[in-house]
């Protein structure tokens, strides 16, 4: 099976030095428990935060060049379409670009393929078809089926990704692809800068008005008045006490009589 | 003719002297496989007689009753073995004088024979070997007992009935025999290859008395990063594998030992003698590795020594704290940590294969300079509203350059620094600090075995500390100390550094500072925790015990102290590798310090007031050596005002 990982160059939060994007690295370490022959592609300016995806467990990366600030989608399409691997990984969003996350969807409706978006395990249930574990809010997972080729995005909460080894980021090959005139991309748009103002957080339910300790204590009060503190209760009690909150809140189909 | 049996005896010591020496040169033929090393010949030859009687026994005589026994033992033994081999010449096996210097020898030999088997009763230590090393004491036996009767008997001029002369040579015929089978893979072993480490140590610098413990750059253009297999070893460290003789000092020192981690200093590096040679350490009768993950326990010269199908578990490997412990108490001068390093770089390095949250802090000093991904501009945040000099970027002047080091983050080691620059502006001293453009020392990167990240760090941070005049460095971090002090030179960054218990006690000797007696709360008495990176690896452990002395504080010692000290396990990356054990080494050091009595622990590192002060329960209070300090100045301060 061949697979793709798609490399941004990303920038590390605190020393704004080229930094491989975490999220990218656990798509490495992803596509190697598929057991797959993974290469990076990447498009764009390059560097060394790039570079370093070799040392995270990919013996290759394709770099198609392009000007840094050029619009990458129409290399990858190009790239992508003449050389189709089974499966596009990426992740879900990029560190110290623009960081929309829009790319994996653009590149998935040009190339016509599905997409699934936030994956924490892949398998492969037979030729051609990959069960991907979704990662959903609070916690919540899925399972999707889906025909190859597909683009699949990687979530934070897959396994850590493969400690860097500089060794292997040594022994890596880095070749760079030819980008045919026309594809390199035009430049994006600069985005608006603005000043950033930070909105208060509401409390729901929280009452207005009144003295700060006031609504304090109408916030606090709410939350303190809805549980029940049981301590050192048996397993019995305590499975009971689960069960009947749990129904109060509907999560589960109230009692049937016997 | 003085007993005719007694020539014989020279004979024997033949037979045994060419059989040992056979079974010798073959597992000394193993060493071959090992990495070339530049090694003084003459010199190590010149200098083995005092590497032995000086340096050698200096650790032996810790133990008063084994180095009189090994005296005895091992003395007696080779001059009973020349004298009696010379008695196979006529002219001197024929004079009976000549029979009773090797009866002397013989006795000597039978006292030091007795000692090695009183030592093993009525129970065998726990720290000693088992298997062919409880064979040891018969042998020795066999062949004392034989050689006293057989020498005694030619001493006299041959009064015993020839059967009982006979029975004692063939007594005396069987130990030798069999103490000389015991050269290749027994106990013996130390003997020959000790004597030749000695010769062709990897670090002879330690034997003239210099703290010669920082350790030795990688090439980071070789075809291979760290030691995988055996071979991978440089050649004198595989003599060092063999020289080990089971003693176990090691083991008793080592703290991750302590705490039930899986490390034990012996049995890892019997384990890379028996990968180097025979490829099993099935023969291996110590102690084990506290609560190890099982391994396949197959290995040889050129197979891969770490991993669940090779000798030993990565976690044994990521357990060290690097804390030196076992190297300082180790008879045989062999270099533990080195080892441990060596096969942590290729793990690293070339694997990858770094404990989780270890690769984490990596990761972050690769990419941003700190193990926490913190931002350098935030170093100096602790000293919010002290005044506290910032170099320029380049061209700065100044007399003491403080560097902070990465313990400048933690709110707890932030209170030892405003101590510290309390006591430095107080004095009148001429510091400054360098900035946004200290990065971390690489301290933790080199232990962790990323030497890439550390020759990095350590390029930059030469780079900047030569934009800047300055006399000397005094930083209040000993791991920063170590390897500003020790390691930089090897990059071109040489300087005069010193620890602030050093300079704070400098300071108090010139009168700058004039610090009033110190009463503690409880009035019971402080004990000062040494740390390794002071004390062991620089030597350092005077200079705090002065300045607490200085202070008219009453104080204890705990029972490891001083260059025998216990770590706090905080070093060589222990914390962010994080291994499971039994109990924690803080606990186990803080319990030492509560059995001493003492109401505070003084300390000097913040790796070690971080894990000390992480010990739960009622225990002594953590305090710096400048938080005392300050306040005894303060103190004095307060006293003056009074009296005005």
């Amino acid at each position: 099976m061949k697979a793709v990982v798609l490399l941004s160059a990303g920038l590390h939060p605190v020393s704004a030095r080229p930094a491989p994007v975490p999220v990218e690295m656990q798509a490495i370490a992803l596509a190697r428990t598929l057991g797959a022959a993974a290469a990076g592609l990447h498009a764009g300016p390059g560097g060394p935060g790039v570079a370093d995806a070799l040392g995270h467990g990919l013996a290759r990366i394709g770099h198609l060049p392009l000007a840094r600030g050029a619009d990458p989608l129409e290399a990858l399409v190009n790239h992508l379409a003449a050389h189709p691997p089974e499966l596009v990984l990426a992740g879900r969003c990029g560190q110290g670009g623009e960081d929309s996350g829009l790319l994996p969807y653009a590149l998935a409706a040009r190339l016509g393929w599905p997409l699934i978006a936030d994956a924490v395990a892949l398998e492969m249930q037979g030729p051609g078809v990959l069960a991907v574990r979704q990662a959903l809010e609070r916690g919540g997972r899925r399972t999707i089926t889906v025909r190859l080729p597909a683009v699949v995005t990687v979530h934070p909460a897959a396994p850590a990704a493969a400690a860097f080894a500089w060794g292997q980021a040594r022994r890596g090959v880095l070749e760079v692809l030819p980008v045919p005139s026309g594809f390199a991309g035009d430049a994006v748009p600069a985005p608006e800068l603005r000043p950033y103002r930070p909105r208060p957080r509401l409390i729901r339910g929280a009452a207005s008005g009144g003295s700060a300790a006031d609504r304090l204590k109408a916030a606090t009060e709410s939350a303190a008045a809805d549980g029940k503190l049981m301590v050192g209760p048996s397993p019995e009690e305590a499975a009971r006490e689960i069960l009947a909150h749990l129904r109060k809140l509907g999560l589960v189909p109230p009692r049937q009589p016997r | 003719m003085a007993g005719a049996s007694a020539p014989l005896l020279g004979l024997a010591v033949l037979v045994a002297g060419l059989l040992a020496a056979a079974l010798a040169a073959h597992r000394l033929a193993g060493w071959r496989t090992g990495r070339p090393a530049a090694v003084d010949w003459f010199g190590g030859l010149a200098a083995l007689p005092r590497r032995y009687l000086h340096d050698v026994h200096a650790v032996v005589a810790r133990d008063p009753f084994t180095a009189r026994m090994h005296a005895l033992a091992a003395g007696g033994l080779l001059a009973a073995t020349l004298l009696a081999l010379l008695g196979a010449i006529p002219a001197l096996g024929g004079l009976k004088l000549w029979w009773a210097l090797v009866f002397l020898a013989f006795t000597a030999m039978l006292a030091g024979s007795l000692m090695v088997a009183r030592r093993r009763l009525p129970q065998t230590p726990r720290r000693l070997s088992r298997g062919r090393f409880s064979l040891l004491p018969f042998l020795l036996l066999a062949y004392a007992v034989g050689g006293l009767v057989v020498s005694g008997d030619a001493a006299l001029g041959g009064v015993l009935p020839q059967v009982v002369a006979l029975a004692a040579l063939v007594l005396a015929a069987a130990g030798l025999l069999g103490l000389a089978l015991q050269i290749a893979s027994g106990p013996l072993r130390h003997a020959l290859a000790g004597a030749l480490y000695l010769v062709v140590h990897p670090r002879p610098a330690r034997f003239a008395s210099v703290r010669d413990t920082g350790l030795r750059p990688l090439d980071l253009a070789a075809p291979k990063l760290g030691a995988e297999l055996p071979a991978d070893f440089a050649w004198n460290r595989l003599a060092g594998f063999d020289a080990c003789v089971q003693c176990g000092r090691c083991e008793t020192a080592c703290p991750a030992f302590a705490a039930g981690q899986p490390l034990n200093p012996k049995r890892l590096i019997q384990d890379l003698a028996a990968a180097a040679s025979t490829g099993s350490n099935a023969a291996y009768a110590g102690s084990p590795y506290p609560g190890a993950p099982a391994v396949a326990g197959l290995g040889g010269p050129l197979k891969p020594v770490i991993g669940a199908g090779a000798m030993i578990h990565p976690d044994t490997l990521w357990s060290c704290t690097t804390c030196r412990a076992c190297v300082e108490e180790c008879p045989m001068m062999i270099e533990h940590v080195d080892a441990i390093i060596d096969l942590r770089r290729y793990q690293t390095l070339e694997q990858g294969a770094v404990p989780e949250k270890a690769s984490a802090a990596l990761s972050e000093l690769r990419l941003a300079d700190d193990a926490g991904g913190r931002s350098p501009a935030a170093r100096a945040d602790f000293a919010a509203g002290q005044p506290l000099p910032v170099l320029p970027f380049e061209g700065g002047e100044t007399d003491i350059l403080l560097w902070l080091g990465e313990g400048a983050y933690d709110l707890r080691y932030g209170r030892t620094l405003r101590a510290l620059l309390a006591l430095l502006t107080r004095a009148g001293v001429d510091f400054a600090i360098l900035g946004e453009v200290e990065k971390d020392c690489g301290d933790l990167a080199r232990r962790l075995g990323d030497e890439a990240t550390f020759q990095r760090l350590a390029h930059e941070n030469i780079a900047t500390l030569a934009r800047h005049r300055f006399r000397r460095i005094v930083t209040a971090d000993p791991h920063a100390f170590h390897v500003l002090k020790q390691e930089y030179p090897a990059f071109g960054g040489s300087f005069e550094v010193l620890h602030h218990s050093q300079f704070l006690d400098a300071l108090v000797t010139e009168g700058r500072l004039a610090p009033a007696a110190l009463a503690l709360p409880g009035g019971k008495p402080v004990a000062y925790h040494d740390p390794c990176y002071l004390g062991r690896y620089n030597g350092e452990v005077e200079a705090p015990r002065r300045l607490l002395d200085r202070l008219g504080l009453p104080r204890v010692e705990m029972e490891r102290h001083g260059l025998r000290s216990m770590c706090c396990g905080g070093g060589g990356g222990a914390p962010v590798s994080d291994i499971p054990g039994k109990a924690r080494i803080a606990d186990i050091r803080m319990s030492q310090a509560v059995a001493a009595g003492a109401g505070t622990v003084a300390v000097g590192c913040p790796q070690c007031t971080a894990m000390l002060e992480g010990v739960t329960g009622e225990r002594p209070e953590v305090l710096d050596i400048a938080e005392l300090l300050l306040r005894a100045v303060e103190a004095a301060g307060d006293g003056q005002e009074q009296a005005a």
